[in-house]
């Protein structure tokens, strides 16, 4: 009886999509970004997904085999975007290029947009999932009442 | 423990630990929907409880003879569930195969027969308490 993995992989779901939504974030609030510390305009960033055995601790991972079954998810990377910027002709800007053009994030507001109603969506199905297994825990515990 | 308490405890006890499970792959599953090149599982388990409780009856003719091993009705405690890549899948470009509605169904329905199995109990354990107090009079 292990309710406490299922809760795991539902939580490991939702931190996951919850960098996400920053991320989504992130890319949105810097949709016309021309300096960054890197130097060069804002790029935007997307996150890598990997499936990761649920172990317990140290010792589960020690004397057992991974449950290869039931897995959590992780965010192992933030990928940063190096598609070319989006040029702009406007030559009384500061960041202008001697040709007068400034270079914008490559940014698509739309493709942002779509991935962050993804997000949200994924995001409640993992907490509908982590409501049916907390409700399957308390009912176990009125057997016998 | 099984006189007392008969086939239907045992086998109720069963289903509720592989719903469990069923429950833990839902939800791995639902976790990683948008992980790349995840092979949504699928856990298997009710043919194996109805052959260990022996539903339809067929363990009799495997125990025909005395000297036969006993191959069915106690072997409740020995079923193991049957977990694999789900093959009916629906194919994205990133190797997925979870289908979030179909696992949110599978859930819903999954935590409905959990509850149904844990009332099952309940009641036959009310019966017993019943049974005990003879017949409530106390």
């Amino acid at each position: 009886m292990d309710f406490a993995k299922g809760l795991r992989v539902s939580s490991s779901a939702l931190t996951a999509n919850r960098l996400r939504m920053n991320t989504i974030s992130s890319n949105i609030a810097n949709v016309n970004t021309t300096r960054t510390p890197e130097g060069g305009p804002y790029r935007r960033k997307d996150v890598i997904f990997e499936a990761m055995p649920e172990t317990k601790n140290f010792g589960e991972i020690l004397t057992s085999q991974p449950d290869r079954n039931v897995q959590r998810v992780q965010v192992t990377d933030i990928h940063v975007d190096r598609g070319a910027p989006i040029f702009k002709y406007e030559p009384n800007h500061p960041d202008a290029n001697e040709s007068g053009y400034v270079a914008y994030p490559n940014v698509n507001l739309m493709e942002e947009m779509t991935n962050m109603i993804q997000a949200t969506r994924a995001y409640e199905a993992n907490v509908s999932a982590m409501t049916a297994t907390k409700d399957m825990a308390a009912k176990a515990l009125e057997i016998g009442r | 423990m099984s006189e007392l308490f008969g086939k239907t405890t045992d086998a109720l006890g069963a289903a509720i630990q592989f719903r469990l499970l069923k429950q833990n792959i839902a939800s791995a599953n639902i976790a990683n929907a948008e992980t790349p090149g995840y092979k949504a599982k699928k856990l298997d388990f009710e043919e194996a409880l109805s052959r260990a409780i022996d539903i339809h009856g067929l363990g009799k003719m495997n125990t025909a003879h005395p000297e036969h091993f006993p191959v069915n009705g106690n072997g409740i405690s020995k079923v193991r569930a049957d977990v694999y890549d789900n093959p009916d899948i629906t194919i994205t470009n990133d190797g997925n195969t979870v289908d979030l509605e179909r696992e949110m169904a599978e859930l819903a329905e999954n935590s409905i027969i959990y509850n149904a199995a844990i009332q099952l109990i309940n009641k036959k354990l009310a019966g017993m308490a019943y049974a005990v107090s003879e017949g409530g009079g106390r």
